[in-house]
């Protein structure tokens, strides 16, 4: 202990780094591809109950975080109607496990994710997907050789977003699946015990900084990717502007 | 061969589009907003007609009463379109061979170097569409259409976006392929004097309705096209064989049939084929070969028509080569020019275009 300083961090803190990472990872991950698929459709077709499927996507957004929690506990709670039903076939419990806690925080993240794809993918042009059609490509070829490369700027500025937004979740996941040390209680969870308990506003500033910095750095690789990107579909490093 | 019978109706435009095509090069004629592109749009497969068919070669791509229509992708139907729709993200090699790639190796009639040589675009196969001109861009989206060894290619106005001098750099590539590249292509443009640089062979379209088809010397002389190709800017283009170039004085002497015709001065090698612009407004009649005057182009002619538009009158000159001359009324009911009369046709030589500088 000789070595430790008021900035060396306790094993309960770097445990609750290392799962608000995890739980943002695989939030993340999981939240890829249904947030691309429903940004393409929200972007390109028209289809009965498309401002309902719009509406309850950007639900999360709106509604205090209590609420989304709240429902998912009703629903995948031991007591809930899919949660019930998973314990009985399968036996798996998601409450108050970190699986429960990306849940959480994807139907948090989900709508950020979609808002930017969104956006990114009714900017590119339909002309060249129609050009790209007229060379004889299928329209799921399009899809992935012009529409997809063009819009990754965007999907990647909404995973980011949604990383983001899943390290800083707390309502939806304390009320979803509680503050269990070293199962659910993640950064901002572990920052709201610290400053519950006297003497522990230390801790709790430890981590308040090791959250901005890891905000501050999210930003800092996102701007990056997007520049990088950006360039790449040969559109000049400023936003959205055309330099050609 | 193309038959075409298709009606599109849009908002209060409609479109109904008979003919037969059976030339290899079409030029569809017709001014802004009669419906050249949605045609265009219409046998490509990027809109969908309301009714009629579209029938290419014998195959059936459109009828509504068969309940046919074959998508897009599967028409192998080439377009170049006015913007060149280069995907920005792919580089000049990957774009070309976007649709090459999708090709079987025995259905690719042309060969990847065949075209790039023929388009002189091997330079740029590394770059970015970013970083090409306008006129760059055009032969790219030109070789990576042909590429795709289309049945047929459609050309959207493709000289449309660009100034005078890189039309004119584009031309000759464009004639080139035809030349040398056996598909059949419908060019659309407004402007007569690119579409008979291709061919003679046009189609003319107003407020969505083909007015004729044939022949440009032959349907000229309607006078539904007659006025309208008149309103448009009548520009007679002439073929003409390069003889002698006098680079102090600035100008080439060419020929036409038997008569010399000096123009400014081109760069084209001796004997060979030059084409040129000459609008008819810019061409005065004399009943006999003045002196002592600063037109140094008089060309004599046989009259072989005359028709009137509004206070105008367009007459029709053989001086080897049909020739329309933009006079008015006044002037020829002074002069007598009457049918088979023998005129002088006096053209200033700056008022003669090359159409392409490379040859």
């Amino acid at each position: 202990m000789a070595t430790a300083t008021i900035f060396t961090l306790s094993p309960a803190e770097v445990e609750a780094l290392m799962l608000s990472t995890k739980v943002a990872v695989y939030c993340t991950l999981a939240i890829c591809i249904p947030g691309v698929a429903v940004a393409w459709l929200l972007a390109k077709k028209s289809f009965f109950g498309k401002s309902f499927l719009d509406s309850l996507v950007h639900l999360p957004l709106v509604l205090p975080p209590v609420v989304p929690g709240f429902l998912l506990l009703l629903l995948l709670g031991s007591q809930g109607f899919i949660g019930k039903w998973l314990q009985n076939t399968f036996g798996i419990s998601i409450a108050f496990t970190w699986i429960g806690a990306v849940i959480a925080s994807a139907v948090m993240a989900f709508p950020l994710m979609v808002r930017s794809t969104r956006l990114a993918i009714s900017q590119v042009d339909t002309g060249l997907e129609a050009a790209a059609q007229s060379l004889g490509a299928h329209p799921i070829r399009v899809f992935f050789t012009v529409t997809l490369p063009l819009s990754m700027p965007g999907i990647i500025t909404g995973l980011i977003l949604a990383f983001s937004r899943s390290l800083g979740e707390f309502g939806a996941t304390i009320t979803f699946v509680g503050n269990i040390e070293g199962e659910t209680r993640t950064l901002p969870l572990a920052i709201y015990t610290y400053t519950q308990v006297p003497g522990g506003d230390i801790a709790a500033m430890r981590l308040v900084i090791l959250s901005m910095v890891i905000a501050l750095g999210a930003l800092m690789i996102s701007d990056l990717l997007e520049r990088k990107a950006t360039q790449r579909i040969g559109r000049g490093v400023l936003h959205g502007k055309d330099t050609a | 061969m193309i038959d075409i019978d298709l009606t599109r109706v849009q908002g209060n435009f409609s479109l109904h589009a008979k003919c037969m095509l059976e030339a290899p090069v079409v030029g569809l004629f017709g001014p802004s907003g009669a419906g050249k592109s949605t045609l265009l749009g219409l046998i490509a497969g990027l809109i969908k007609p309301n009714a009629g068919h579209l029938i290419l070669n014998g195959e059936t791509l459109f009828n509504d009463k068969q309940a046919i229509n074959v998508p897009l992708h599967q028409r192998r139907i080439g377009v170049v379109f006015q913007d060149s729709r280069l995907f920005p993200h792919l580089n000049v090699r990957d774009n070309l061979e976007y649709g090459f790639n999708l090709l079987t190796a025995k259905d690719r009639h042309l060969g990847f170097n065949q075209i790039v040589e023929l388009l002189e675009i091997g330079k740029l196969l590394t770059q970015k569409p970013h970083q090409l001109s306008g006129g760059e861009k055009q032969r790219v989206a030109l070789g990576r259409a042909l590429l795709t060894s289309p049945r047929l290619l459609l050309l959207d106005e493709p000289l449309a976006s660009l100034d005078v001098r890189l039309k004119h750099q584009i031309l000759p590539f464009l004639r080139r392929v035809k030349d040398e590249i056996n598909i059949p292509m419908i060019y659309v443009s407004h402007a007569i004097d690119e579409i008979l640089y291709l061919t003679s062979h046009i189609a003319m379209l107003d407020h969505g309705e083909i007015l004729a088809v044939g022949q440009f010397n032959e349907v000229i002389h309607d006078q539904q096209v007659l006025t309208l190709a008149h309103s448009l800017g009548l520009e007679n283009v002439l073929h003409v064989q390069v003889l002698e170039h006098h680079p102090d004085d600035g100008f080439t002497v060419t020929r036409l049939a038997s008569q010399q015709i000096n123009i400014p001065l081109v760069n084209s090698a001796i004997a060979s084929i030059v084409s040129l612009s000459v609008a008819a407004s810019n061409i005065a009649l004399s009943t006999h070969k003045i002196k002592g005057v600063t037109i140094q182009n008089q060309l004599v002619g046989t009259v072989t028509n005359i028709q009137r538009v509004d206070t105008r009158v367009l007459i029709s000159v053989d001086i080897g080569h049909e020739i329309i001359a933009e006079v008015t009324a006044k002037a020829i009911h002074d002069m007598q020019i009457e049918l088979g009369a023998t005129v002088y046709c006096l053209i200033k030589t700056q008022s003669i275009h090359p159409l392409a500088t490379i040859a």
